[in-house]
């Protein structure tokens, strides 16, 4: 799991706090969560690498803790892959914390 | 006022244009009477200008005009209405080349006439009125505003001098302009239902054009989002936390839209990686922002269009606040007309924001009410984002119900904060190790150095619990060092360091500008850009947000040299903890025989 610049953070300057209601350059700089591996991340992956957080809480809860930002990424493997139908949502969440 | 002894009357009852009108054009003449010439133009221009109105309008009784032929009319005046009284200038006669100009002031005249009359009053209409940039005012008992903010790409800045020139200059360019269903969509609509008719326009493109002002490196910052492929509208409000300029929420459209492919239907709930938002923001351009400008209007009022990824973001996971997705229950046509007024709002509306009287409550309330006149009700006003929810709720416009579903987090109508987890997350890992501490603050608090050494005993369940409280300590530390590195962008005394990231922020802040106010964007045309204005602003757009990306490396790089060296040493500790836990996590993914994605 590579992790983006650090200092995507540092973009959003003219925005401390208030991001919802002032604008300067604020927003998609503070994009610095979810990891952005050293492979292609074109196309749908997105989708799934942007949700490793999710399956992480996923995980680590047993299940408990489950976002539509997993339920997406789910759909989505199921959609693509056909190996990800046979998989439980354990199994598919493990997979994508481990991408 | 007329000078009737001045006046030589040479009326001459035109013959019935067209088909029956219902209504007579006669004509006079203050001065030396018409040459032949003139009079042969002046009868050809009426008869077309009369042939160009609705059936409607043509045949209703009681219009009658006397068109007055004049010198004296002052500067670039062509024409004006007193009453039945049509004063024109007498000089658009002479000129063949004047043709097109007298044709559009003749129809704005007799625009002007039919408004005033009992048939008209359209410029009184508050649906007019609203669809036109003159919307009620939140907090003055539904007075509205005098001044039209709608003041990028008009056709015609005249339009904005008053509802009754509005009117007449649209009704100048929906008669005379094939584009102007295109162009100006619902003012065009509009129209065409109260006339019960419309003239021959070309085909529009179903697409709206909307420029994304903060796109995604990857991303193409010009969406063209056709409402057809827009299954619903929630209202979307951010809860409010105690900043004071976040203690109210923020009030935001979510656009349910379907990845390409799907058909509009619940399935298109989970397609959030092509949802987007729409949240009307002060757009700030400085540095510091400042609480005084915002009360005194100083800060323009913009909508951006946003990617739902980036709001969740930004709400859960940086600001730590949750979201509430409330579907709005509108059907597709209403979706369509409500997308409309947003597309024109983007690319026409240059308003200020004022913290109260025109906040993000008091805008998403006008763009609703607008774009879907069902909501027009102004007990729907309200200057709060929890207020406006209520009450659009009260009303049965929107559906609470959902935030009480068991299947409300999983289906996305609520993203909560990120932290409302974090403890019970610690305790997953201290179950399983004996943890120095007890609260997940103090986990944080630690030194990132302090919590590597637990990370190798760590197994699946645990260690993904403490990768989601090191991603929240590296967030938590950016934010830090943001602050930090804003205090000294602006302390006097590190002019001297500061002067070259200063001046990447501003160039940042003016590329911003102009693609929060794409107007800026296009020389030309008015209303809805149309496809060669299209194809002209994809290039620029793209060029634009890629230079947007580049001032942003520029800057992330600056900030970084600009760090003490604990604080830069404390942040690669912090990299170091996620890539450490990652590759754990893989390891022993990988040992147990786990499913690999390829």
């Amino acid at each position: 799991m590579k992790v983006r610049s650090a200092f995507l953070l540092l973009a959003a300057l003219s925005a401390p706090a208030f991001a919802g209601s002032f604008a300067g350059t604020s927003a998609g700089a503070t994009s610095g969560g979810a990891s952005a591996s050293s492979g292609s991340t074109s196309g749908n992956d997105k989708v799934v690498l942007q949700a490793q957080e999710d399956a992480a809480g996923f995980v680590a809860s047993e299940g408990r803790i489950r976002g539509a930002r997993l339920e997406a990424a789910l759909r989505h493997l199921r959609e693509t892959r056909p190996l990800a139908r046979e998989a439980s949502d354990l199994e598919l969440a493990q997979a994508i914390l481990a991408r | 006022m007329l000078t009737r002894a001045a006046v030589v009357l040479a009326a001459a009852l035109l013959a019935p244009a067209a088909s029956a009108a219902g209504w007579s054009v006669a004509q006079q003449v203050s001065g030396e009477p018409l040459h032949p010439a003139e009079a042969i133009q002046a009868d050809l221009a009426l008869t077309a200008a009369v042939s160009r109105l609705p059936p409607g309008w043509r045949d209703a009784p009681g219009l009658d005009v006397v068109v007055d032929w004049r010198d004296d009319l002052p500067g670039d005046v062509h024409g004006r209405a007193f009453g039945t009284h049509l004063r024109m200038r007498r000089s658009l006669l002479a000129d063949a080349g004047e043709a097109q100009a007298l044709q559009r002031a003749l129809l704005h005249e007799f625009a002007h006439r039919y408004d005033h009359s009992p048939h008209g009053g359209l410029s009184r209409d508050p649906r007019l009125l609203d669809l036109a940039g003159w919307p009620q005012r939140p907090l003055r008992l539904g007075l509205r505003v005098r001044d039209n903010a709608m003041r990028d790409r008009s056709p015609d800045a005249y339009e904005r001098t008053a509802p009754a020139e509005f009117v007449a200059v649209n009704l100048e360019y929906f008669l005379l302009d094939a584009e102007y269903a295109c162009r100006r969509p619902a003012l065009h609509a509009y129209f065409a239902a109260h006339f019960g008719w419309a003239p021959p326009q070309v085909d529009c493109a179903p697409e709206l054009p909307f420029v994304e002002a903060q796109p995604e490196a990857d991303a193409a910052p010009l969406l063209m989002l056709d409402p057809a492929q827009v299954y619903a509208v929630d209202y979307l409000l951010a809860e409010g936390n105690a900043q004071p300029m976040s203690r109210w929420g923020h009030s935001m459209l979510r656009l349910v839209i379907c990845a390409p492919g799907r058909s509009p239907g619940p399935d298109c709930r989970l397609d959030l990686a092509h949802h987007r938002v729409l949240s009307f923001r002060a757009f700030v351009d400085d540095v510091q922002i400042s609480s005084l400008r915002g009360l005194t209007g100083r800060y323009p009022s913009r909508l951006f269009v946003l990617p739902l990824d980036q709001v969740i973001e930004e709400y859960t996971r940086v600001e730590l606040r949750g979201l509430q997705s409330v579907p709005l229950g509108l059907s597709p046509g209403e979706i369509a007309t409500l997308l409309t007024q947003a597309a024109a709002l983007h690319w026409s509306y240059d308003g200020r924001y004022y913290f109260i009287g025109n906040n993000c409550a008091v805008e998403t309330w006008k763009l609703l009410q607008t774009g879907v006149p069902r909501l027009a009700d102004a007990r729907l006003r309200s200057v709060t984002p929890t207020g406006l929810l209520r009450r659009l709720a009260r009303s049965g416009a929107a559906d609470l119900s959902v935030l009480d579903r068991d299947d409300a987090v999983r289906n996305g109508f609520r993203f909560p904060s990120a932290d409302a987890e974090y403890q019970a997350l610690f305790d997953v890992a201290r179950a399983e190790q004996p943890l120095p501490v007890t609260r997940y603050a103090d986990w944080l608090d630690l030194a990132p150095q302090a919590r590597t050494p637990w990370f190798d005993g760590a197994q699946l369940r645990d260690g993904a619990a403490l990768l989601v409280l090191e991603h929240a300590a590296r967030r938590r530390e950016m934010l830090r060092l943001r602050d930090e590195l804003k205090r000294q962008l602006l302390d006097p005394r590190q002019a001297a360091v500061a002067a070259p990231s200063l001046a990447t922020l501003r160039a940042m802040l003016d590329a911003g500008d102009r693609l929060s106010r794409p107007a800026q964007l296009l020389a030309d045309g008015y209303g809805l850009p149309q496809p060669d204005e299209r194809s002209l602003l994809q290039h620029d757009v793209a060029a634009r947000a890629q230079r947007l990306h580049g001032l942003r490396a520029q800057l992330e790089d600056g900030g970084r040299m600009a760090l003490t060296p604990q604080a830069q040493a404390r942040i690669a500790a912090l990299e170091e903890n996620i890539e450490v836990l990652g590759a754990r996590l893989r390891t022993l993914h990988r040992e147990a025989g786990g499913l690999e994605l390829d």
